[in-house]
């Protein structure tokens, strides 16, 4: 992984101004960021790289959202009702 | 359509105290279009096209500003933070 993301990842505080989502309403940045994440470790690992650059966007939806959205989330993948497109 | 503007012509000439009352609708209404059709375009939560635009707001630069007034925020100083793949 390159320096510069890992670097990035050691100093996080919390997740940063995201110009895409200005506005009070953070669902969306909650759940971009969620699928990012596995659509992230889909595409490296298919790539058969390292999936450690992914971790930025695990930290990032870990600081939006809701611990009871992420359980449900991670259920329904697990199940595979998943509705987002990963 | 043309009769609707006689008569509004027909009534300014008559009052024409009204006049402010028709800048202010007017400027009102058009103000409404116009924010309607920006929202319609320009919002990055539309989406027209879902087969080639499925989520627009990724195509947003990192330091592209939507809103009209941002209050505290320099869009300029913003740079691209997330790892690519």
């Amino acid at each position: 992984m390159s320096d510069a993301v890992q670097e990035k990842i050691k100093n996080y505080r919390t997740a940063p101004f995201d110009a895409r989502f200005p506005n009070t309403n953070q669902t969306r940045n909650c759940f971009q960021n969620y699928l990012d994440f596995h659509r992230c470790n889909k595409v490296l690992s298919a790539k058969d790289q390292d999936t450690a650059p992914c971790d930025w966007y695990r930290r990032v939806y870990k600081s939006l959202c809701p611990i009871s959205w992420v359980q449900k989330w991670d259920d329904q993948i697990e199940a595979g009702s998943f509705p987002g497109k990963i | 359509m043309s009769s609707f503007f006689g008569v509004v012509a027909k009534q300014i000439k008559s009052h024409p105290a009204l006049i402010p009352l028709f800048i202010f609708i007017s400027g009102g209404a058009t103000m409404s279009v116009l924010a309607l059709t920006r929202a319609a375009l320009k919002n990055p939560d539309v989406s027209w096209d879902h087969k080639n635009n499925p989520e627009p707001w990724n195509q947003m630069k990192p330091n592209q500003q939507y809103k009209l007034l941002a209050v505290n925020m320099d869009y300029s100083k913003l740079k691209k933070d997330r790892p690519d793949f």
